[in-house]
């Protein structure tokens, strides 16, 4: 099995979108703007739902 | 004539037929099904939760002020929610030493550990009623501002997914007790178990969201 193809490499697509989420509370946390509260919350769930589909489409995918 | 590389192994001549994985290494189809319905849920709850976090970052102080005793509004540990946490959490245990039951072809501890998990799933609705019930007589209802509307909406759904994993594990556990599951066949077992791990993760979260998180404001 390629090694981009292990079932576990699936969480790091959702890593990339929790790290998107983290900016973008930081941003205007550290700059003192408001804080889109609602949209970080979204974005966190969406790597905890994108890194399931990753999973779903490479541990389901044949070996061949 | 050539045998179709891709065609999927039959249950008499694969080893590995029957298993959540077929023979080219895929996964099982209620086990997809359930994946992918877990992932819509995840975003599902997302929604609920950034309502949550957008309404409390816009209140001028959270929790807010009941109108009808002019004290802020106060959700109790105990003697309710937290036990029922536990119980909620060893339900999850339980769901899991059940799957590693059938996985070992053991229906004897598989049948067990799957009713103490229906059971403990039946006890955390009734407890989660009784406490309905005691928050309606101190005021906080649906209808009692952002903070009402917000914890009953977050805690009923959340509720209203037990009861579907109740309902859920109670047609595995029926199929169970009439010999439907081995050790090779339990895709059904394994879907059931994660669509309940998934319910006891968002548990997690709300109650360390809504009874732990320190108020702000005020």
């Amino acid at each position: 099995m390629h090694p981009l193809r292990h079932p576990r490499n699936a969480a790091l697509v959702g890593i990339l979108f929790v790290v998107i989420g983290v900016v973008y509370w930081v941003i205007p946390y550290v700059g003192g703007w408001h804080i889109d509260y609602a949209g970080t919350t979204m974005l966190i769930a969406l790597g905890a739902a994108m890194a399931l589909m990753a999973y779903v489409l490479v541990a389901g995918s044949p070996n061949e | 004539m050539t045998a179709d590389p891709h065609a999927l192994a039959t249950t008499e001549h694969s080893p590995v037929a029957g298993l959540s994985h077929d023979a080219r290494g895929g996964i099982g189809n209620p086990v997809l099904g359930m994946l992918l319905f877990i992932t819509s849920e995840v975003m599902f709850f997302a929604g609920l939760f950034a309502a949550y976090f957008s309404v409390r970052a816009n209140a001028p102080s959270w929790p807010p002020l009941n109108p009808e005793t002019g004290e802020a509004f106060h959700l109790a540990i105990f003697p309710l929610v937290g036990p029922a946490t536990v119980l909620l959490i060893a339900s999850s245990f339980t769901a899991q030493f059940a799957v590693w039951a059938i996985r070992r072809g053991d229906r004897t501890a598989f049948i067990r550990n799957l009713s103490v998990t229906v059971v403990l799933g039946i006890i955390f609705l009734v407890m989660q009623a009784i406490d309905y019930a005691a928050l309606g007589a101190e005021g906080i209802t649906l209808s009692a501002g952002t903070f009402g509307t917000t914890y009953f909406t977050l805690t009923g759904f959340h509720g209203a997914h037990v009861f579907g994993g109740v309902v859920m594990l109670g047609v595995v556990l029926y199929r169970g007790l009439a010999g439907q599951f081995s050790a090779r066949h339990h895709d059904a077992v394994e879907a059931a178990s994660l669509y309940w791990h998934f319910v006891d993760v968002v548990w997690i979260l709300l109650f360390s969201l809504l009874y732990i998180l320190p108020g702000s404001g005020g």
